[in-house]
């Protein structure tokens, strides 16, 4: 098992590539923890740990861009979070090999996803000072600024993304995963909504989700509090990493670089069953 | 833009003060033995989990004030969908 020290920089290494994709560190980091001999069942919580402090260091910095959509961030965590609080009070009930398989086969399903699709028929230019930047007030529209120019966004299909967002919060409660590697996909591909936003959002809507799974683990008497505070140590240095670096980057490369954590860590999955 | 970004100058006031706190106190959790160094942790892991759901209280509670009903409504139906399963989940320990 790692010692404090290992924990934090696995945990920083894991932030950084979670606040960058949108997607969470803690599919990255669970997976490494059980490898080196972590039980699941304590590797998980600590794997939420993760995700929710990579969310808490990431947020000021995307709040500031004006890329996080709260209303619609919110509307989707109503029913991620009852799968996550739904997942882990059933913890434990599945077989790991299971489990690693399924994760492995939606990650890869998820890369496929970000893949394909382009980020200018999610979005369209509009003039400058057509509005204010950001989310507008009780819509699930909203514009953000991307390579010089101000663009519009509309989230569509809002049962589709819910549906998906369920499963996410589900694989979250369950594995100790944030789910954020199926969320920001299914925001972009389903909900059309650009990858830009649809990853600082998820970086927001994961750590509600991991809280609510947090609570359920706390009340199980499941958080292992000497791990608890190197993970956190680390997780918050690596998500303010990953948020400076998000900021710098355009769409393109984001969604290339999830496709290519998104394969890596299906493979880890795959291996490990 | 400038208003909009005005508006969120207390959240982000509010996230960089917590995510200070919890940093200082993860930290006093890995390097001091002992009791400690359990209670620093168990410091850092309560504001890490408090953090989220303060943040969609406090949308909440501003949606409400600029009429936005539908969405504060959303935002109380998910920290009420937090609440029940952490009631279940101290019921079935």
């Amino acid at each position: 098992m790692p010692g404090s020290f290992l924990l934090v920089l696995l945990a920083l290494a894991t932030a950084a590539l979670g606040a960058l994709g949108g997607l969470g560190g803690a599919v990255v980091l669970v997976p490494l923890l059980v490898l080196s001999g972590m039980p699941a069942r304590e590797a998980a919580p600590l794997g939420l740990l993760s995700v929710a402090s990579g969310s808490l260091s990431a947020g000021p910095r995307q709040l500031a861009d004006l890329t996080v959509h709260h209303r619609l961030g919110v509307t989707t965590e109503t029913m991620a979070s009852a799968g996550a609080v739904t997942g882990a009070l059933l913890s434990g009930a599945f077989g790991e090999t299971l489990l690693k398989r399924l994760l492995a086969t939606v990650a890869l399903a998820a890369a496929v996803a970000s893949l394909r699709g382009r980020d200018e028929t999610h979005a369209v230019a509009v003039a400058e000072g057509a509005g204010d930047l950001g989310e507008q007030r009780g819509t699930l529209s909203g514009t953000f600024r991307a390579e010089g120019t101000v663009r519009r966004y509309q989230a569509r299909n809002l049962p589709g993304g819910l549906a998906v967002m369920t499963l996410a919060g589900l694989v979250a409660g369950i594995a100790g995963a944030s789910g954020g590697f199926i969320k920001t996909p299914a925001a972009s591909e389903i909900m059309r909504v650009p990858v830009k936003v649809a990853a600082s959002t998820t970086t927001f809507t994961v750590g509600v989700t991991s809280a609510a799974a947090l609570l359920v683990f706390a009340a199980h008497g499941r958080i292992n509090l000497a791990h608890a505070g190197p993970v956190i140590t680390g997780s918050l240095l690596g998500g303010q990493i990953g948020a400076r670096l998000q900021s710098r980057l355009g769409s393109s490369v984001i969604r290339r670089a999830l496709a290519g954590i998104l394969v890596g860590v299906s493979l880890i999955l795959f291996v490990q069953a | 833009m400038t208003a909009r970004r005005v508006r969120y100058e207390r959240m982000i006031w509010a996230l960089r003060l917590t995510t200070r706190i919890t940093f200082a106190a993860a930290l006093a959790g890995t390097l001091l033995p002992g009791h400690g160094g359990r209670t620093a942790s168990a410091v850092a892991v309560g504001l890490v989990i408090a953090a989220p759901l303060v943040r969609v209280a406090w949308l909440a509670y501003r949606w409400g004030r600029w009429g936005d009903r539908r969405f504060a409504s959303v935002a109380g139906a998910l920290l009420l969908v937090v609440g029940t399963g952490t009631a279940i989940a101290l019921l079935t320990r």
